[in-house]
């Protein structure tokens, strides 16, 4: 969080080109060492890092969305709505997500823009499944039958009833898609597909270090990596946490 | 003690594993491996004769000698080109090289000019063989670059030819032929029986497919002889090899839009944006070319491989020899302030109304090289007060930027119709990448009409200085550098320098150009 806002109001100057400091090993000045053109690469992880988070919340936060609606609406609104949304879960887990992913932000003209549309356009459908088979659990529990025969309309059963109940594993889901959307984010990136190279993000930085691998310029590639690694499992284990605190059903697994 | 064993150890393992038998291994570069080997498809059309050969070929000198050919002659209204070949050439397949097979290449050629966009024969209207060691080619109008084209199209024996044989194993008149051919893998070159000069001492080349770190590595290893590198490597040091940097006629220029931004309708008939409010302006186009450092951004991107050029490269026998001095800062700020840029609000770029001072350059094509050169030219302009904002792009996005915004080019070819290409202004919004800042001169439009249509070379050179000496004056461009080629030798091999042409554009290949004289040493 704290690299997140850190970075969002960093001044560009930190991470501006310094060619009179080109390719310095991690020192106590540069703890990350700095880059070809002499770049700090700790301001630009940190820089990168947050690029990335905000892809990853923007993402994420659609992608949730739409997981939400569309599982509550496919566990209420009858059987015909129901086959729709599981038939189009179906096709998009049935293509490999990393393909779907470049074909979409390839379509969309790569850039920040293809890249976050595509990640949150892909993401919904396991949280989907989640989402409509605890409202299928609850919608056939007696207190919302007696709702439906007080005559009640679906959507305000769906409202009252149901979101509150099914909003714990939502917003554990909603953090647990966060690390997948900030990994989905460096990979494409990685492969050509992402952000552009003027950009700083991950997946940029770890394609540049590629290059000079070769020539034993460990610390492009090492020390982005590990910042990467750390940020997913930090919110893994936010989201596991999470999942012990507000799903008490969890406590019997 | 110890030192001395491992080091006579280190230089023994290097020499055992390489035998002269096994012949070299080089990479050179992809761009070998992505199109196709047959001359009548554009294949080694800046010249590498090593396969086939063409009439004539471009010495060091950018000088025109013969190759097939032994002379020619071009009549006085320029039309009527007359070649003499040479006599008991064979091809690889034993078949004897005459008059019908230059026929037969340049008709095959004009046939399918579709699938050739390296050599251009529009302008060719026949092309007859006069005896059996006479051509003579007529045009439909003067047209002075008719002997690069000769230099540029290989000749295919008129029996043997097969469009989709050639692809792979093209048959020449060269000192070598294709004896392998695996597709993204390696082209195995071994030496042509039939060839009419002297035997190459290299018996066996072989040209690799990798990715460049992968060649890095492997070259470090002791596997390959030749490796092309980006100039980022060229400081590494590689045992039982030396970096070795090739003169080029290849220049990096930066095209700036010479227009205000307005709609225009493009080739297809579409509104688009076009021109540039920053670039527009004469002053901001000459403040950066006479006020920005060139070796220091030289030294910056490419570890100070390469040489600063004003213009087109000296090597070149049409192109501009006016040097002018650059790093005058004072003189620019001075121009850009006469032209009403000031830092008014002191942010370190200068402004004109509400104009800021800024425009996008975009490196096109993933290529690292025109990025780096891209963003050290940025950090130099800062000095001058004028921001550039450098993007990354694909050519084919390109497209559509690079009428508005700066875009990193690279030119390196011995046909002066490159200028033709930048400077003509009926080729504005043609598609392509012709003209792309808009430039328009009706002088340099009548000059570049001259040159094409003089019946002899002194004219033909005189009017392309003179398109240059005007079009220079305008600023269109920004030249920045004439890069070398960078490579990383083999200690047993000689790849004869002498003998070496300044490399045409080509990211790695052009080291091939005169493969049957390098020698073991």
């Amino acid at each position: 969080m704290g690299a997140f806002l850190w970075g969002l109001f960093m001044n560009p100057e930190k991470y501006a080109v310094h060619y009179a400091d080109k390719f310095l090993a991690p020192s106590l000045e540069h703890p990350f060492g700095t880059d070809f053109v002499g770049r700090d690469m700790f301001y630009r992880c940190i820089k990168g890092l947050s690029n990335s988070i905000v892809v990853g919340i923007l993402a994420s936060a659609v992608s949730s969305v739409v997981a939400l609606v569309l599982g509550i609406a496919s566990a209420v609104c009858g059987k015909w709505v129901d086959m729709v949304v599981n038939w189009c879960v179906d096709l998009c887990m049935g293509l490999p997500h990393l393909v779907l992913l470049m074909l979409i932000s390839f379509m969309l003209g790569k850039g920040v823009k293809g890249v976050t549309i595509a990640v949150a356009l892909t993401h919904w459908p396991s949280l989907t499944r989640i989402v409509r088979a605890e409202v299928m659990q609850i919608r056939s529990s007696q207190y919302v039958q007696a709702a439906y025969k007080m005559g009640i309309s679906k959507w305000k059963v769906a409202v009252t009833h149901i979101v509150p109940h099914v909003l714990p594993s939502y917003l554990i889901g909603l953090v647990l898609l966060f690390p997948h959307a900030i990994m989905h984010e460096a990979s494409i990136t990685f492969l050509g597909f992402g952000l552009p190279a003027e950009m700083p993000a991950i997946g940029v930085i770890l394609s540049e270090a590629m290059k000079h691998l070769a020539t034993g310029k460990w610390w492009l590639a090492l020390f982005p990596g590990l910042l990467l690694l750390i940020a997913v499992v930090l919110f893994d284990v936010i989201g596991d946490n999470l999942k012990k605190l507000w799903n008490p059903g969890s406590g019997n697994e | 003690m110890l030192v001395t064993t491992f080091a006579g150890c280190g230089a023994k393992e290097s020499k055992v594993t390489k035998n002269s038998e096994d012949g070299i291994r080089a990479y050179v570069g992809g761009t070998i491996f992505e199109s196709s080997l047959d001359p009548v498809k554009g294949a080694m059309s800046y010249g590498y004769p090593f396969v086939n050969e063409a009439l004539l070929q471009v010495n060091k000198n950018s000088e025109y000698v013969g190759d097939l050919a032994t002379d020619w002659t071009v009549s006085e209204d320029a039309l009527t080109y007359t070649f003499q070949l040479k006599k008991d050439v064979k091809f690889s397949d034993g078949s004897d090289f005459t008059a019908e097979d230059v026929v037969f290449t340049y008709e095959t050629v004009k046939d399918n000019q579709a699938n050739n966009e390296n050599v251009d024969l529009t302008r060719l209207d026949k092309v007859t063989a006069v005896d059996e060691y006479t051509v003579e080619f007529q045009l439909k109008e003067a047209y002075s670059p008719f002997l690069d084209t000769t230099a540029m199209l290989q000749i295919v024996p008129s029996d043997a030819y097969d469009s989709k044989l050639f692809d792979t194993q093209p048959i020449g008149t060269g000192a070598y032929k294709v004896a392998q051919y695996d597709a993204n893998q390696q082209i195995i070159l071994e030496v042509n029986d039939q060839y009419y000069g002297d035997a190459p001492q290299v018996k066996k080349v072989t040209l690799v497919s990798m990715e460049p770190e992968a060649a890095f590595s492997a070259a470090k290893s002791g596997d390959l002889d030749i490796v092309m590198v980006g100039s980022n490597y060229s400081k590494e040091q590689v045992d039982g090899m030396t970096a070795t940097n090739f003169e080029t006629m290849d220049v990096r220029n930066i095209s700036l839009p010479v227009n205000p931004e307005s709609t225009a309708k493009d080739s297809e008939g579409n509104e688009v944006t076009v021109g540039n409010n920053v670039t527009s302006d004469k002053a901001v186009r000459e403040a950066l070319s006479i006020g920005i450092n060139r070796q220091e951004i030289i030294d910056n991107a490419f570890n100070g491989v390469g040489k600063p050029a004003v213009n087109f490269t000296d090597n070149l026998v049409w192109a501009s020899t006016e040097d002018y001095e650059d790093g005058r800062v004072d003189e620019a700020i001075r121009l850009l302030e006469d032209a009403g840029w000031k830092d008014t609000d002191e942010d370190g770029i200068r402004e004109k109304g509400s104009q800021k001072c800024t425009f996008d350059v975009y490196a096109p094509g993933g290529d690292e090289d025109r990025y780096n050169l891209a963003v050290a030219l940025a950090e130099n302009a800062k000095d001058l007060g004028i921001d550039i904002q450098v993007k990354t792009a694909t050519w084919d996005e390109v497209v559509t930027l690079q009428n508005t915004s700066g875009v990193v080019w690279g030119w390196g070819q011995y046909s002066p119709t490159v200028l033709y290409s930048l400077f003509y202004s009926k080729l504005y919004l043609t598609g392509g990448y012709d003209n792309v800042v808009g430039y328009k001169n009706d002088t340099v439009d009548q000059k570049i009409d001259e040159a094409l249509a003089a019946n002899n070379q002194e004219d033909a050179l005189a009017a392309w200085k003179e398109v240059q000496k005007i079009a220079d004056a305008d600023y269109p461009e920004l030249y920045l550098v004439n890069i070398e080629h960078c490579y990383f030798i083999s200690d047993r091999l000689d790849v004869s320098v002498e003998t070496q042409i300044p490399h045409p554009h080509g990211h790695g290949s052009p080291i091939v150009c005169n493969m049957k004289d390098w020698k073991y040493k």
